[in-house]
């Protein structure tokens, strides 16, 4: 399987496009996405451990359709990487610490957009169980970040 | 564009004394403003300088020493000359919120600037003895000395030799940019019509943590530069970041003291005229271009 992905035309392209608008463009939209995914999942976390108190959780609506464009980017661009070196991140354990850490951060927005779609408009307190998955949320995305910039180090 | 941080140091000085002199509050101000943008300013041209080092480096006159000393005194009059930056902005941060700094971080920022200003005047005095040696007690017998003293050097090793150093610095690199990002989407996004509800002051009062990132990245960044100058000095995407950096900093500025959503208290229901939503755009696209630059840094220039 990883070498039938290994052999399309799409993973040749991507090894070997000398062209900026192949992987450069593709890592970099990836690094892009990122910014945009966990810098607007940090700036939620914070709100909910208090940072901005007087601000109605109401008001950080926008924050979830912003994080599911960082998503969607950087699980297209994620996809395209991983067609790239198949047989490589295929067979890494590191790879799959990655993954595992995106798939916990992921899960902790499910239960924040509940709470922000169901918050009345004056609503600003936050419960000490939201608190935790703030930081709990915190950790992982930094995880998870942790673990991608270094899977270019200690996958050989 | 050398002499930029001197003398617009001197310049920014003499308005945050005039202020004093004066008990003028508003030229205070424009003195902040000023030592903000010239520590701003002072990135392009520490790192220009470095370039210049690569050059120089192979002619056989040059000493070799007296291009360290020089090295290790920029940096020092360079870093401090950033904290002095900091201080300023953090001061004109909280002058927007509450009508004025609290009393001492004015001077602190005054007394952090004429330290900055001594140091660089050193350095500069340091440079101008590479290009006359005659001046250089001892002359072309100068030692060649031990390398292990110079702070540059050292910071060059760790950058090379280092199993974990520089991983560690990227990682740090990294969630740096998602933090300050993250800050910057939430203010340019209130400005642009999001959250509507919420008075500018809310989201203003996350501008720190922008900067708390952008410090982590300043640091780490001038780690990869420092320690190994030779990837980035003639690289074509680093100049291309470095000038969008130096816009997206002004740029930072603007959001941190402009006056719409401020005045006549009136900032609950904050409607953004058309000059401020250019400049939110302007400052996304500023810093999508330095991350564009930077993650390009090995495709179009020869950083790893």
């Amino acid at each position: 399987m990883l070498n039938w992905i290994d052999a399309t035309a799409l993973s040749t392209w991507l090894k070997e496009s000398p062209s900026v608008w192949a992987f450069p463009t593709v890592l970099t939209l990836h690094t892009t996405g990122m910014g945009v995914l966990v810098g607007a999942s940090y700036v939620f976390d914070l709100r909910l451990l208090g940072i901005g108190r007087n601000v109605p959780l109401s008001s950080y609506r926008w924050v979830f359709p912003t994080l599911a464009v960082g998503l969607g980017v950087n699980i297209v661009t994620g996809i395209l990487l991983f067609i790239k070196d198949p047989t490589h991140w295929g067979t890494a354990f590191p790879f799959f610490v990655k993954m595992g850490l995106v798939i916990a951060s992921a899960a902790t927005v499910v239960p924040m957009r509940s709470l922000v779609l169901s918050s009345g408009p004056e609503q600003r307190e936050v419960s000490s169980n939201m608190r935790l998955l703030a930081i709990a949320s915190i950790v992982a995305w930094s995880g998870a970040i942790t673990a991608g910039r270094l899977l270019a180090y200690v996958v050989p | 564009m050398n002499h930029v941080p001197t003398v617009g140091s001197v310049g920014a000085l003499g308005l945050l004394l005039l202020g004093y002199l004066r008990r003028n509050e508003h030229l205070k101000h424009v003195g902040l403003e000023v030592l903000f943008l010239i520590a701003l300013l002072t990135l392009p041209v520490y790192v220009s300088g470095v370039a210049a080092h690569q050059e120089i480096r192979p002619i056989k006159e040059v000493s070799d020493d007296a291009i360290r000393v020089h090295q290790d005194a920029a940096l020092i009059g360079f870093t401090v000359m950033e904290f002095a930056g900091f201080v300023a902005w953090a001061a004109l941060w909280q002058w927007r919120r509450r009508g004025h700094a609290a009393p001492r971080i004015v001077p602190a920022a005054t007394v952090l600037l004429v330290l900055a200003l001594a140091l660089m005047a050193r350095a500069a005095n340091l440079g101008g003895e590479i290009r006359h040696p005659e001046i250089l007690a001892g002359g072309v017998a100068a030692p060649a000395g031990d390398p292990e003293r110079f702070m540059t050097w050292s910071i060059n090793q760790v950058a090379v030799y280092s199993r974990w150093a520089w991983p560690a610095a990227e990682t740090v690199h990294f969630l740096g940019l998602s933090l300050s990002f993250g800050v910057l989407l939430a203010v340019n996004l209130r400005i642009l019509g999001a959250m509507k509800q919420t008075p500018f002051s809310d989201v203003h009062r996350l501008l720190p943590w922008g900067m708390l990132g952008f410090g982590a990245n300043l640091i780490t960044g001038m780690f990869f530069f420092v320690g190994q100058p030779g990837q980035y000095s003639s690289s074509e995407p680093f100049k291309w970041k470095i000038v969008f950096l130096v816009i997206a900093g002004a740029n930072f500025l603007y959001l941190t003291v402009f006056g719409g959503p401020w005045v006549s208290n009136g900032d609950k229901r904050f409607d953004a005229g058309l000059g401020d939503k250019a400049m939110a755009i302007l400052s996304m696209c500023s810093w999508l271009a330095v991350l564009w630059a930077g993650r390009m840094l090995p495709f179009l220039g020869k950083a790893f």
